[in-house]
């Protein structure tokens, strides 16, 4: 066997061996990305047991227990909503209305999201808004 | 002031157009003239982009509110230190920054090269010089810095407090320090194929570029994994983050580099290769500024969504575009001179590593990029995260490991059966025993003991390569130990600076290891008094305070730390509220040993007066910062070799 067929070869398991992680790995870890309405609107349990919502903190819905900690609240897409239970501390940018991003396992049962990850986009009102035109 | 900043920046663009056509048109007659107008023009974006900066600055120091971005990034309260770094804070200033230190890069190799009348190095500013029309053109027409507001607000709306952090002041410039250099060896790459040059001593002059930034890169992207430690408080420091991939992704790519580059050096092998892998850690940088800026992806480092993602996206592809075409028009050019002799061998384990690096790049780029993808391939959109890159990333980076202790002590063209007994006996051994004396501390599971494994076996191959490299020397050297290390290490800086980076290298394995498997977590309300145990630990609380700081409210949870009945320190927990925003924000305490991290954090206070406290124990977590160091020694040394050239300069 030739050096360059050794090496195409070498490749070729290379990128056989990363190709598997890559797709065993999409399985098992991959999550489906929706949107609240889309979730809300299934009348039977998903197969997909990982889920990513995108979404903001439903006004006066937070409830959080420090002690725990645990943070519950619902999730809103501006049409429909679906509770989020999570395990953790409440992320410093956390609050009404804010745009968060949960990860988790949906319950169909109860309509929940037990969320393992949260991440709170930055607050927008950092950024231009409420500051007026330009001067032309 | 502001009508002067938007003129500099536009002189500026009409510099950058002046300077690439001015270059094309002297290359193309062979006139000396143009290339040196070419050159000053680049200069002259420096300049300008050094007054638009200072313009900026005096009016974020000055908080004059009439600035759009003054007025979005900073407040009256905001501290002095804070309103020169916010700088940054912004996408136009951040903007504005890149466009200084590219313009910085572009005078800084007309300088290095000044005494060299060679077209080449003007070619080479030529492509600097179109990167240059982007950014000055971006901050001239699209992202302009120098707004002016209609009716300014009595005062701004305040840095984000996430920023206000000591690393956040370091950390984006010397990042960007890193990704923006990478334009030099693109330059580099791009001129030698628009002239078609032949010879090799331009991939000496790519490799100390390269190496330069790289250091710079990981350095930032370790300050950045530091800045997200403390101040994001959730006990980590790396989260597979798609801000924090995209920073990797170009370190990756250049680490690959550095290592086949001495490939082509020593046997002219691979020219396509390293020219792909360069032309690739540019875009990656480019695409990694995009990353963080376009907020295309959730991150929980991006603080911006913005309009300039689509230029961003069309400067990637009309420069990756160029890029492919040139390689393939110049072919002939990139003939390797050699053949491989045999995979066990040196070439053989630097190639491998290559294959390696470069798919780790790609299954972070996929996994980052993966909602993308995913929808535009099925229709569906999926997301991966952390446990994603834990399967995927963890064993190429091991196998990774293992070769940077195997690939150093193969000889070049042929490794035979006698070399790979003197070398690889006993640093196998060493390793097989390691993982056995790991056992019972609690490493289970493959992953960890091949972690062990790996890292005892590189350190007892540098620590034989150093003792190699003495025992050579013996007979004329009788001075003591350090004494001929640091001989050692002068004569061939270059190599072993390498070895000293593969050191740092496995200590941040180790502490990635350590802080990432043997992880502990405690979570308690606690009144004044009562206590948390977690690990060896006992912290008691012994008081809840409120002060007010400069713009912000301070509370503070004083934990005392007891270990084995022994006080070992009071530390302080806080949130502090900040006044503009409202926000809170965590405030890490810290207990730091070289063995492990005490990490306490605040979670609020009860309406008992009880204070919700969470501890983590990230043991061996100061490995991974320790490592960092040492890497950084290791590329300065490496990078303090300029015998090479000079020896090359003379023959040639």
């Amino acid at each position: 066997m030739g050096n360059s067929t050794r090496l195409i070869v070498m490749s070729l398991v290379v990128i056989a061996a990363v190709g598997y992680l890559i797709l065993t790995g999409v399985k098992q870890t991959g999550m489906q990305y929706m949107t609240v309405t889309e979730l809300a609107g299934l009348d039977r349990a998903p197969k997909a047991e990982g889920f990513r919502l995108d979404g903001t903190v439903a006004p006066g819905s937070v409830v959080y227990d420090q002690r725990e900690p645990k943070l519950q609240f619902k999730m809103t897409d501006g049409k429909e909503n679906i509770s989020v239970v999570y395990e953790g501390l409440m992320p410093d940018a956390f609050a009404d209305g804010r745009e968060v991003v949960v990860e988790g396992s949906y319950r169909h049962a109860e309509r929940a999201i037990y969320a393992s990850k949260l991440v709170t986009k930055c607050p927008s009102k950092y950024e231009a808004k409420g500051l007026g035109k330009d001067k032309s | 002031m502001s009508e002067l900043g938007r003129l500099a920046l536009f002189l500026g663009f009409a510099c950058s157009i002046f300077a690439v056509g001015s270059i094309a048109w002297g290359l193309r007659t062979g006139y000396s003239g143009p290339l040196r107008s070419g050159r000053r023009a680049v200069w002259t974006v420096c300049a300008l982009a050094l007054l638009a900066v200072i313009l900026l600055e005096r009016a974020l120091l000055a908080r004059d509110m009439s600035y759009r971005y003054v007025a979005e990034h900073t407040s009256k309260d905001l501290p002095l230190h804070y309103a020169f770094s916010s700088l940054w804070a912004g996408q136009e200033g951040s903007l504005l920054l890149w466009l200084l230190i590219l313009s910085a890069y572009g005078s800084a190799f007309l300088f290095a090269y000044r005494k060299r009348l060679d077209p080449f190095y003007d070619a080479v500013a030529m492509v600097i010089a179109t990167v240059m029309i982007f950014f000055t053109g971006l901050l001239t027409f699209v992202s302009s810095p120098f707004r002016i507001l209609a009716t300014p607000p009595p005062d701004g709306m305040g840095l984000n407090p996430l920023l206000q952090d000591p690393g956040m002041m370091i950390h984006p410039p010397i990042l960007y320090t890193g990704y923006v250099g990478f334009i030099v060896p693109f330059g580099f790459a791009m001129a030698v194929l628009l002239l078609n040059r032949s010879g090799t001593r331009w991939i000496e002059e790519v490799r100390r570029w390269t190496l330069f930034c790289w250091g710079f890169l990981g350095v930032g992207i370790l300050l950045g994994a530091r800045w997200a430690y403390v101040e994001l408080g959730w006990g980590g420091y790396w989260g597979w983050d798609p801000v924090e991939n995209a920073s990797l992704m170009p370190w990756l790519v250049g680490t690959g580099f550095l290592h086949s580059v001495m490939i082509e050096q020593r046997r002219g092998m691979l020219k396509t290769w390293n020219i792909a892998l360069i032309a690739l850690t540019f875009e990656l940088s480019i695409f990694g500024t995009f990353l963080t800026r376009s907020g295309v992806l959730t991150s929980v480092h991006s603080f911006a969504e913005s309009n300039i993602g689509p230029w961003f996206l069309s400067f990637i592809l009309i420069s990756g575009t160029a890029a492919t075409a040139l390689i393939l028009y110049r072919k002939a050019l990139l003939e390797s001179e050699n053949r491989m002799d045999a995979m066990i061998s040196r070439e053989g384990s630097f190639l491998f590593n290559n294959v390696l690096f470069v798919a780790l790049t790609f299954a972070t780029f996929l996994g980052t990029t993966f909602p993308v993808v995913s929808e535009a391939v099925t229709g569906t959109k999926i997301s991966v995260s952390a446990p994603f890159f834990n399967r995927v990333n963890v064993p190429i980076a091991l196998a990774l490991l293992l070769l940077t202790g195997a690939g150093p002590v193969l000889s070049w063209k042929r490794a035979t059966a006698s070399v790979l007994k003197r070398n690889f006996v006993l640093p196998t051994v060493m390793g097989i025993l390691a993982a056995g004396i790991a056992m019972p501390f609690g490493a289970e599971g493959v992953y960890p003991l091949v972690c062990i494994f790996g890292a005892a076996f590189v350190v007892t191959t540098i620590v034989m390569e150093f003792a190699r490299g003495i025992q050579a020397r013996k007979s004329s050297e009788t001075a003591a130990l350090p004494a001929q290390v640091v001989h050692l290490v002068k004569k061939n800086k270059r190599r072993y600076g390498g070895y000293i980076v593969h050191t740092g290298i496995v200590l941040l394995f180790v502490g990635v290891l350590g802080s990432s498997v043997f992880q502990k977590e405690a979570h308690a309300p606690l009144k004044t008094g009562e206590a948390l145990h977690i690990g060896p630990y006992t912290l008691t609380l012994r008081g809840v305070t409120e002060r007010q700081k400069e713009n912000a409210i301070l509370t503070t949870a004083i934990l005392g730390v007891e270990r084995g009945g022994k006080l070992v320190g009071t530390e302080h927990a806080s949130k502090a509220l900040y006044s503009k925003s409202q926000q809170p924000m965590t405030e890490v305490a810290l207990h730091w040993t070289p063995a492990e991290d005490l990490y306490m954090i605040l979670g609020g206070v009860n309406e008992d007066g009880s204070a919700s406290i969470q501890a983590y124990i990230n043991p061996l977590v100061s490995l991974v910062w320790g490592g960092g160091i040492v890497m950084v020694l290791g590329t300065l040394i490496a990078l303090s070799d300029r015998m090479r050239i000079r020896r090359e300069e003379k023959a040639g």
